[in-house]
């Protein structure tokens, strides 16, 4: 088992190596943090960071820093008068409604971006390294999605769920599933379920890139060692590419679900947030307390809570993360 | 690796992934030859005779004007990202110190801020740096946007790489930037290109920073100037999906390049490593 | 290698830039010259109108420039709110008065300019939405109206005739029903189609006393019974099978509910009279065979068929900021003058809120005649009622639509909104 012993290796490696990253950062460990060896070390890392670091603060930084301030004020974004009260928006939040129904819609988001989008764009990646012929006028057509402008995307796919004219209805109706056809955007049980498609729809091919770009990177003779054992190309996935795509796949899931807290765009072409409030996300509740209903502070409280939430769960798959680096 | 599959279903998959993501773009080609008539009465359907008008109309405007604004925001904004994300990425990828977690965590922080919150503060400062209504008021929110998901693919695929590499570097008496540059930053390459197509595509889509921060038409990039084709009240959907069309193009070149430097990349790369 | 390449595109780039920035200093300041800014949305012939009223004003005005921008209706209002919090708003602004505009002029942002136009060259209906507490805050040029549009040929193919009475409405939208057409389109993503049907039902029931009477809070609220009333005809309309499928995912900006018209699917619908333009830029054929008549009154309602809802737009507003005042406001007069409300009565077809107007084209006299006969003008709810409120009547009525909230329930959520924004 050639190919195996080589792959062990070179996944102790990797371990060690972010191993003694991770020991070194983790203070409720007993080994003693080291300290940079050298001045030269911390000129170094500054260097590097440093102007990365500055427009960084500049910008993102600070919008945060102020987007907490305005969300502790009464304030309409519009006028001089800001009226500090605390956390009440944050106490009003916590009854609101909406809120809810959007945090419950974006959950839902982010569980069919991972169940979707991931496993879509792995498919599509993997099928670039199969023997299909043509492969690169394939490459380029399965990009597609990701590159067409949300608006054009969203046009097309509000005339594509159409009731009447709608491409979906006229399938159904070609396989005799007359039943099925309805207005896909205007119904508020399938609302939501058409914008989601949409979304995974449209961000599939990023991780389709995501997952090419790692598989480039595995080493040629981990395969060609498993070929001379003889192993299957299923055995192959399962015992090479997977275990070594895990640090991918953890990235991609952290972009996916960060992105689906915070998403926006297709919603507010679509749909905005109708009908009756079922397909509204966080954002797209943020963006009309702030900007219909002149509540900036309300607005900013959302984006908040959005932040924080995204936050929680980042680090908590960054813990497990770890924890799954420690057992392995 | 799929060698010894049966082909045939492959192919079967592959052309029917093929239909599911291309199909839309061949409509909106298609519906970017219609008049808003035609497209009113058969939205699906090739069109019956082709008619330029759309992409006349799209010529008699700005278009080269806001054309030539995308390119200059897009490529400054994301040569610049590339260079500040890897350089960024090296130190929490591959140098030991406490801060390398916080910092990370930090950079991960502005992933998770809803953009459109940010726009009174962004829109503050802006006018304090005396950037208001020029195109230079988009490279600095543009940039800082897109370090966060640059950071996250260059520090993965960083620490993907084999720590040797360092050692003898450090026994040829390599520097640190040296190192970064020589010897790291051409194994990236897929990354690189990874990192370039994502932003890329997100800038020179990129909507509401565009409003905001400039207001003269001269100013205006392409998703802004677009709008030109949008009325009070209706859409002339076709006029619209002519200028998308238009605008796509250079995303689909960019892609394509990047994609090819990717196999380049790796072919380099082992040979190195 | 690469890194190398990158480098020299990056200096190309940047030698580029250098090179190509522009030399100009933008405003212009330095001659002495002054610059004001506009805001509007028009598009085509009315954008014409608009810029031929700049031009006059700057041959008038020596040393005067002025910067036009354009801007999309939907982003506009995010764009404005944006540049009046920080700061920086443009001298003359679009709007659309009612309660949108009441918010910045209670954030201090509007100039009040009761002595600086002559409101007596107005249609007083047309003042009213940029009037707050007897100030004027904008000058009106155009109106819009809003009545039942049809196609004649199906009215007569089906021996049809325009409906005086809502039991006669019914009737057609059974007859249409029977022969497998849809008998209202309607794209109700856009939440607004489906309030004119809540406003007309409404005041048709209820008399046009009830919106102030609610708006005011003095009498009936808006969980009045006309209201509940006005939902339950609505979800009575949508049980027939009144409106297409889905119709509340439908976007009228993108033309999907005018494609059920044009296509002959459907047989009416309720829009603005910008449904005259809109038809000649989508399908001018369909021109001949567009006719309109008036929301029918309803048997023991205390409205009449003569009170019409409508709006006005566009509203040109000072910014209290501006640098110049006075020049802005002579702008604003060019703007809203009686020659530019001509202009766009003959070229675009709008309905002057500017007095002594005459109109050619025929569907626009016959409109304008209407306005003139009008009992009483409805302004829409939505841009009457402060932002938030006209947000829960939106909900609510697509949520009616949606056969999601009761009548009683919508009109409750309703009031106990307007009780927590008009009683404070």
């Amino acid at each position: 088992m050639a190919g195996h012993a080589k792959q062990l290796t070179y996944e102790d490696n990797r371990h060690q190596e972010s191993e003694k990253v991770y020991q070194s950062l983790e203070p409720g460990r007993k080994v003693k943090p080291k300290k940079p060896k050298r001045n030269g070390d911390v000129m170094v890392i500054f260097a590097f960071m440093a102007p990365a670091l500055l427009i960084y603060g500049l910008y993102v930084v600070y919008s945060i820093g102020m987007t907490f301030y305005y969300s502790l004020y009464e304030w309409s974004g519009i006028s001089n008068t800001m009226v500090f009260q605390g956390l009440q928006n944050y106490v009003t939040l916590m009854q609101d409604g909406i809120f809810w129904t959007s945090l419950q819609n974006n959950l839902l988001l982010v569980a069919a971006s991972l169940l979707t989008q991931l496993p879509l764009g792995l498919i599509m990646a993997l099928l670039l390294f199969s023997p299909v012929k043509g492969m690169r006028f394939f490459r380029s057509i399965y990009f597609m999605p990701f590159l067409m402008s949300t608006v054009a995307i969203g046009i097309l796919f509000i005339y594509i769920y159409d009731g009447n004219f709608g491409i979906i209805n006229q399938i159904l109706g070609q396989l005799g599933l007359e039943s099925w056809q309805r207005g896909w955007l205007g119904n508020e049980e399938t609302a939501i379920w058409a914008v989601i498609a949409t979304v995974c729809w449209q961000f599939a091919p990023f991780y389709m890139i995501l997952f090419r770009a790692a598989i480039v990177g595995i080493p040629e003779d981990l395969y060609e060692a498993a070929e001379i054992d003889g192993a299957s190309p299923r055995k192959k996935f399962l015992h090479i590419t997977l275990p070594l795509l895990i640090p991918t796949i953890v990235t991609s899931a952290i972009l996916s679900i960060i992105g689906s807290l915070k998403y926006f765009d297709l919603i507010f072409v679509m749909t905005d947030g109708g009908p009756n409030n079922s397909t509204e996300l966080m954002a797209t509740y943020m963006y009309e307390q702030t900007f219909t209903n002149f509540n900036m502070g309300y607005g900013s409280s959302i984006s908040f809570t959005m932040f924080l939430i995204a936050l929680i769960i980042t680090v908590f798959i960054l813990f497990f993360d770890q924890k799954r680096k420690g057992e392995s | 690796m799929l060698k010894k599959l049966n082909e045939v279903p492959l192919y079967m998959l592959a052309i029917f992934l093929l239909l599911f993501t291309g199909l839309p773009f061949l409509i909106m080609v298609s519906a970017s030859f219609k008049t808003q008539m035609e497209f009113m009465s058969s939205p699906w359907s090739w069109p019956d005779k082709f008619s330029f008008e759309n992409y006349r109309l799209l010529f008699e405007s700005e278009f080269f004007r806001f054309f030539y604004n995308s390119v200059i925001v897009s490529v400054i904004s994301v040569v610049a990202v590339i260079i500040l994300a890897a350089m960024a990425s090296y130190p929490l990828a591959r140098m030991k110190f406490r801060l390398s977690r916080p910092l990370f965590i930090l950079f991960l922080v502005g992933m998770m801020i809803p953009i459109h919150t940010t726009l009174i503060p962004i829109f503050l400062l802006t006018k304090n740096l005396g950037l208001y209504d020029s195109i230079w008021a988009l490279p600095g929110p543009y940039i800082a946007f897109a370090l966060p998901v640059s950071i996250v693919i260059f520090t993965q695929f960083l620490k993907e790489l084999p720590k040797e590499l360092e050692e003898s570097a450090k026994m040829d008496g390599c520097g640190h930037f040296r190192l970064f540059w020589k010897i790291l930053f051409p194994l990236l390459t897929p990354a690189v290109a990874t990192v370039a197509i994502y932003n890329f595509i997100q800038i020179w889509n990129e909507f509401i920073f565009a409003l905001v921060l400039t207001t003269s038409p001269e100013n205006a990039t392409l998703p802004l100037g677009l709008r030109e084709f949008y009325g009070q009240f209706s859409v002339n959907v076709p006029g619209i999906m002519a200028a998308l069309t238009l605008g796509s193009l250079p995303l689909l070149l960019i892609y394509l390049v990047a994609q090819e430097k990717i196999v380049k990349g790796i072919a380099a790369g082992s040979v190195k490593g | 290698m690469l890194n190398k390449k990158l480098w020299w595109i990056t200096l190309i780039a940047l030698i580029f830039i250098v090179g190509c920035q522009p030399t100009s200093g933008g405003s212009g300041e330095e001659d002495g010259s002054k610059t004001l800014t506009l805001w509007h949305i028009e598009t085509g012939p009315s954008e014409k109108a608009l810029l031929d009223a700049v031009k006059r004003f700057e041959d008038s005005h020596e040393g005067v420039n002025v910067e036009v921008v354009r801007q999309e209706n939907d982003p506009y209002k995010t764009k404005l709110s944006v540049a009046m919090g920080g700061g920086t708003p443009p001298d003359v602004f679009h709007s659309w008065g009612g309660g949108w505009l009441e918010k910045f002029v209670d954030a201090g942002q509007v100039k009040d300019i009761s002595s600086d136009i002559d409101t007596s060259a107005y249609l007083p209906s047309a003042l009213t939405p940029a009037t707050f507490d007897g100030k004027n805050y904008g000058a009106p040029l155009a109106m819009d109206i809003v009545p039942v549009w049809y196609n004649k040929d199906m009215f007569e193919k089906y021996g049809l005739e325009e409906p005086k009475t809502y039991e006669e409405l019914l009737n057609i939208v059974k007859t249409l029903k029977e022969n497998d057409i849809i008998p209202f389109s309607i794209a109700n993503k856009s939440k607004w189609p489906g309030s004119f049907y809540y406003m007309y039902f409404a005041e048709r029931i209820g008399g046009p006393e009830l919106f102030s009477e609610a708006f005011n809070r003095e009498g009936r609220g808006f969980d009045a019974e006309a209201y509940v009333k006005a939902g339950e005809k609505i979800q009575e309309l949508v049980k027939m099978g009144a409106f297409p499928d889905g119709f509340n995912g439908m976007n009228f900006d993108t033309g999907q509910s005018r494609q059920l018209i044009y296509a002959e699917k459907a047989g009416m619908i309720i829009q603005g009279n910008w449904m005259l333009g809109t038809t000649r830029a989508d399908m001018p054929a369909f021109e001949e065979k567009l006719g309109f008549f008036l929301f029918p009154s309803i048997e023991g309602g205390k409205g009449s068929r003569q009170d019409i809802v409508g709006g006005v737009s566009p509203v040109f507003s000072v910014a209290e900021k501006t640098e110049y005042p006075d020049l802005a406001a002579e702008l604003v007069n060019e703007l809203a003058s009686k020659k530019t409300a001509q202009q766009l009565a003959n070229e675009d077809g709008a309905i002057s809120a500017v007095k002594g107007v005459e109109y050619k084209d025929q569907y626009v006299k016959k409109i304008n005649e209407v306005l003139q006969e009008a009992e009483y003008l409805q302004t829409f709810y939505d841009q009457t009622l402060p932002p938030e409120l006209a947000e829960v009547h939106l909900d609510t009525t697509q949520a009616l639509f949606g056969l999601s909230m009761t009548p009683e329930e919508a009109a409750k959520k309703t009031e106990e909104k307007a009780k927590e924004v008009l009683e404070k």
